[in-house]
């Protein structure tokens, strides 16, 4: 086992290093302080962006980044507890992020972006919290990751909280849904078949169909604006790597290569950037990385493997 | 730097033990040990995680993807995973994990510090154990018992340095009065004269307190040399940016420049509180919720620049031949994924690193089951930990006795 497991390690080195050769254009820094950061998300048209920032040893905190002005500043003025994981609907009515409401005990807010409209889903007892809200386009539906009875679904409420369903077929660990534009489709992560993979699936939980298949981690699929690719996060060459992949598996691409991480993109809505974190001597900060065009087929291998 | 401390390494008989710092490095909370350095694989789903393993530079051994660097440094350490501990809960276990011993029956043993630091004394400007965290290591509002001196007394408490993610040290005992800052005052006699009239402004206890912690903090910094221990700005940015900059790289980095100017003891602790998502607590290793998520994001990638950079840095200068730095936390954590799709407590197995002082690295020494719930070689406890500390800082069998501490305790079997 650990064997084919090195030379699987080897073999897709070698598939990342050809891959890797398909971009090379140097992302742009758009954040200094070095802070650690986490899964930025464009809001206001892409005017502007929302990330979550280590502030401190003890606070997780929102963070609004105006990209005219590289002004920054905080999504709520007063915090108590940590907050995180933020989601933004479409229309711009909406957002749902989580917050710490106890001893490992993280709850789930969802409100209108004037603050006239708020729910407040508590976790579980005892230990309990969610993960990854994800707000439909048509501000419907938010969907979300919770663990329970040692499985960790992705579930669906309506923007008020309520009509709780189960998606995800209480298989594995899953997290990081993420809907398409048109909100036909939801891709995810599984560890339903062994480590975390790419899924696709409609967003009543039907139809759930496998996109890559690699012994090390695929994580935090994010659609394009168009539909056709998926960003995601790879662990495929030896350390967190930003990947483009079609949503039929085909046309796998590698657009960052660093020995440090690479981590949590996040599409402009333009569809000709992501904006991700990397780590760069050490420090955490939002870049701008320009992306290859799409491409129904091209050079890149497919991330489905026999 | 110069060696600060080193004219008094030395044991009764004039021989200087392997180790004349000891760096522990703590990760409180408690790693899951099959999602870092005891990946089971061949385990059924609900075991083993979804984190894939690599190889390591030492055959046939892998840990997960998750920790890249550390895997490729296996030649640089030895790596123990046979140990199991006495007590199920983080304060307890913490007390166990520092002192050999649990909480009870009374009185509370010494954490392993304050017995290198009483059988060295004063071996120069600097504290013989210092500890480095934002505040006293705590699980909720309850500090580890075991944090300090016990039956060797309060004086052997380690002294409190903490460090910010940009390197700023901050000294606690300094808080006290805040209109006496030895970095702001650069004429010695004046900072002397408001030293002595400190106790005059404190009632009895607080006359002790300052006596114990606080004087001792502000004369060591009117020291020029024992101040630059702590100023990370003497280093250069590379280096800076080579542990990364969280709070816990550049604590790791403070915590090199310390045993470079000679400390015997250095608590090195990941995080102040155990807790991995709780309002008003540091990010902990206590991953009931959120396991794979938070070893992913944070926990992993920090662990794995600091302490790569750290055994790097350290071998680079030449210290690793008297140096030894151990790695652990209290316990490890549920083989078994748990109903909230994360790990629990599991002090029947758990792993430590060990490197310098002589010790032959590359090396697996015991192992543990199929599924990881159990050592399958004999099991290797706290006390043995403290033990073999003891013995590698020169504190023999002796003078343990003399000191009643580690009572019964032997070395680990085949590690030295």
């Amino acid at each position: 086992m650990a064997c084919s497991r090195l030379q699987a390690f080897v073999a897709l080195l070698v598939a990342a290093a050809v891959t890797s050769q398909l971009a090379a254009v140097e992302p742009i820094r758009l954040t200094h302080d070095g802070r650690m950061k986490f899964t930025p998300v464009f809001i206001n048209g892409g005017e502007d962006l929302v990330f979550v920032e280590i502030q401190d040893p003890r606070m997780y905190r929102l963070q609004r980044l105006q990209l005219a002005d590289g002004e920054v500043e905080p999504v709520h003025k007063t915090v108590s507890a940590q907050e995180f994981d933020p989601a933004y609907s479409a229309d711009g009515k909406y957002y749902a992020y989580l917050k710490a409401v106890g001893t490992l005990s993280v709850g789930m807010v969802i409100s209108s972006r004037k603050q006239t409209d708020e729910v407040q889903l508590a976790p579980g007892q005892g230990f309990s919290g969610y993960r990854n809200p994800a707000i439909s386009p048509d501000s419907s539906l938010v969907l979300f990751s919770f663990a329970e009875g040692g499985r960790q679904d992705i579930f669906s409420v309506d923007i008020k909280g309520k009509n709780r369903t189960a998606l995800t077929g209480g298989k594995g660990i899953n997290l990081w849904p993420n809907f398409s534009a048109d909100g036909r489709q939801v891709a995810f992560c599984s560890t339903r078949d062994g480590n975390f993979e790419l899924y696709l699936m409609k967003p009543d939980g039907s139809e759930i169909t496998r996109i890559t298949e690699n012994p090390f981690q695929d994580l935090r699929p994010r659609f394009s604006p168009d539909g056709k690719r998926l960003a995601f996060v790879s662990h495929r060459d030896g350390n967190f790597e930003i990947y483009l992949v079609n949503t039929d598996g085909s046309n796998l691409q590698r657009v960052t290569e660093h020995e440090e991480r690479d981590d949590y993109p996040a599409w402009d809505p333009d569809g000709k950037s992501l904006v991700i974190v990397s780590e760069r001597e050490g420090e955490h900060d939002l870049y701008r990385l320009e992306v290859p065009p799409y491409q129904a087929s091209g050079p890149g291998v497919p991330a489905s493997r026999p | 730097m110069s060696q600060l401390g080193e004219a008094a390494v030395q044991d009764r008989n004039g021989v200087s033990p392997r180790a004349k710092s000891v760096l522990f490095v703590f990760l409180w909370g408690a790693p899951s040990h099959l999602d870092t350095c005891d990946p089971k694989p061949d385990a059924p789903a609900e075991y083993r995680g979804p984190f894939a393993s690599i190889p390591t530079r030492t055959p046939g051994v892998h840990f997960t993807e998750m920790l890249p660097r550390m895997a490729s440094r296996s030649d640089r350490y030895t790596l123990l995973r046979n140990h199991v501990t006495s007590a199920p809960g983080h304060p307890d276990a913490g007390t166990v994990a520092l002192s050999g011993f649990e909480e009870n029956p009374k009185p509370v043993q010494p954490n392993f510090g304050s017995i290198v630091a009483k059988h060295r004394g004063s071996t120069g400007r600097l504290p013989a154990f210092m500890s480095i965290a934002n505040g006293t290591v705590m699980d909720g509002a309850r500090k580890i018992e075991a944090y300090g001196g016990g039956t060797l007394g309060s004086v052997y408490d380690p002294f409190m340095v903490g460090c910010s993610e940009r390197g700023e040290v901050n000294i606690p005992a300094l808080k006290l009065l805040e209109d006496i800052n030895p970095l702001r005052i650069s004429d010695r006699r004046q900072l002397q004269q408001k030293l002595e009239s400190v106790p005059r402004a404190l009632d009895a206890q607080d006359v002790a307190s300052w006596n114990r912690t606080s004087r001792q903090a502000y004369q060591l910094l009117t020291d020029p040399r024992s101040r630059d221990a702590f100023d990370l700005t003497l280093e250069s940015p590379a280096t800076r940016a080579r542990y990364g900059r969280s709070v816990f790289g550049q604590s790791a980095l403070l915590s090199r420049r310390l045993v470079e100017a000679g400390v015997p003891y250095i608590q090195l602790n990941y995080a102040r509180h155990v807790e991995a998502i709780t309002p008003g607590f540091e990010f902990g290793w206590d991953t009931h919720i959120y396991n794979f998520e938070l070893l992913q994001d944070q926990h992993c990638p920090i662990l794995d620049r600091a302490f790569t950079a750290l055994l790097d840095d350290l071998y680079e200068r030449g210290l690793m031949d008297d140096t030894l730095v151990i790695c652990m936390g209290e316990f490890g954590r549920t083989p078994k994924i748990n109903a909230r799709a994360a790990r629990d407590h599991w002090p029947q197995c758990y792993y430590s690193i060990w490197a310098g002082a002589g010790i032959e690295p590359g090396r697996v020494i015991g192992m543990s089951d199929a599924r990881g719930e159990h050592p399958i070689s004999d099991p290797v406890t706290p006390l043995m930990v403290g033990t073999t500390i003891a013995e590698l800082a020169g504190v023999d069998t002796q003078a343990r006795a003399e000191m009643r501490v580690l009572q019964e305790g032997s070395v680990i079997d085949g590690l030295l």
